[in-house]
């Protein structure tokens, strides 16, 4: 318990509306990352043979990935824009930077909107 | 105003403030093609159509090696500037953090390469 009662401590600099949008915004932006990096070497493979490169696209198309498209890179790759958006606003918007929370709860409502119509129309037309 | 002792200061000198506009204005290119990207190949082109033949096709046109271009380009810059923060921010001994960072930089160097190299040369047979 004193463990994880410390590792809240640690990892609580404000914990309010700011550092919980800044943490989503470094968790989602690894997690584009990483996938982007899969991503550019799977797309070089065109230079190999059809059947070499669709036998490695069967990976695209296996249920647990189709899931991890839309509940972690759309999800992830949708909060980061939207977020990145808000920083741009507050960074070059006179005066925006006193509203970065309130203007989080705003985006966090816009996510909401696009993003759950959307990934309903991605899991019913990919699943 | 508040004060904020903790906060990273705003970027001066010429590389720090120009990574700093190079993700804001690549961040704008990025919101909208990205999501476009994702969106039309999963549910324009289809996900079960994804294939070698069809990739092969979409290359036929020149504007869509372009939009691959960009994206493989100011993406991975764009996480790249990203990542190198996050190094800065939680790898603290500096042997480390330097590693961590040529890592980084030649990682950038071989994927750009790599991606760039097949969208500019592929040709269908």
């Amino acid at each position: 318990m004193a463990a994880i009662a410390g590792f809240f401590r640690d990892v609580t600099y404000r914990g309010r509306e700011g550092q919980i949008a800044w943490m989503l915004h470094r968790v989602t932006g690894a997690g584009v990352f990483l996938f982007l990096a899969l991503h550019i070497i799977n797309i070089f493979m065109m230079v190999f043979p059809a059947g070499v490169f669709n036998s490695v696209l069967v990976f695209y198309h296996a249920f647990l990935f189709k899931l991890l498209i839309i509940f972690g890179l759309y999800l992830g790759l949708l909060y980061h824009a939207l977020n990145g958006i808000r920083i741009l606003i507050v960074d070059f918007v006179p005066g925006a930077a006193r509203y970065q929370a309130p203007m989080w709860r705003v985006q966090v409502v816009i996510f909401l909107a696009l993003y759950v119509p959307s990934a309903a129309i991605l899991l019913s037309r990919m699943l | 105003m508040q004060v904020r002792p903790f906060a990273r200061p705003r970027p001066s000198g010429s590389f720090e403030l120009y990574a700093w506009l190079f993700t804001r204005i690549s961040a704008v290119v990025l919101a909208g093609m990205a999501i476009f990207h994702l969106l039309y190949m999963h549910l324009g082109m289809g996900v079960e159509a994804l294939s070698w033949q069809l990739i092969a096709w979409r290359w036929q046109n020149p504007v869509w090696r372009i939009f691959d271009l960009f994206l493989l380009v100011f993406g991975w810059l764009h996480g790249a500037n990203g990542m190198r923060i996050v190094i800065e921010d939680y790898i603290r001994p500096k042997g480390w953090r330097i590693a961590a960072k040529v890592l980084l930089f030649l990682l950038t160097f071989v994927l750009i390469v790599l991606g760039a190299y097949v969208i500019f040369t592929f040709k269908a047979p």
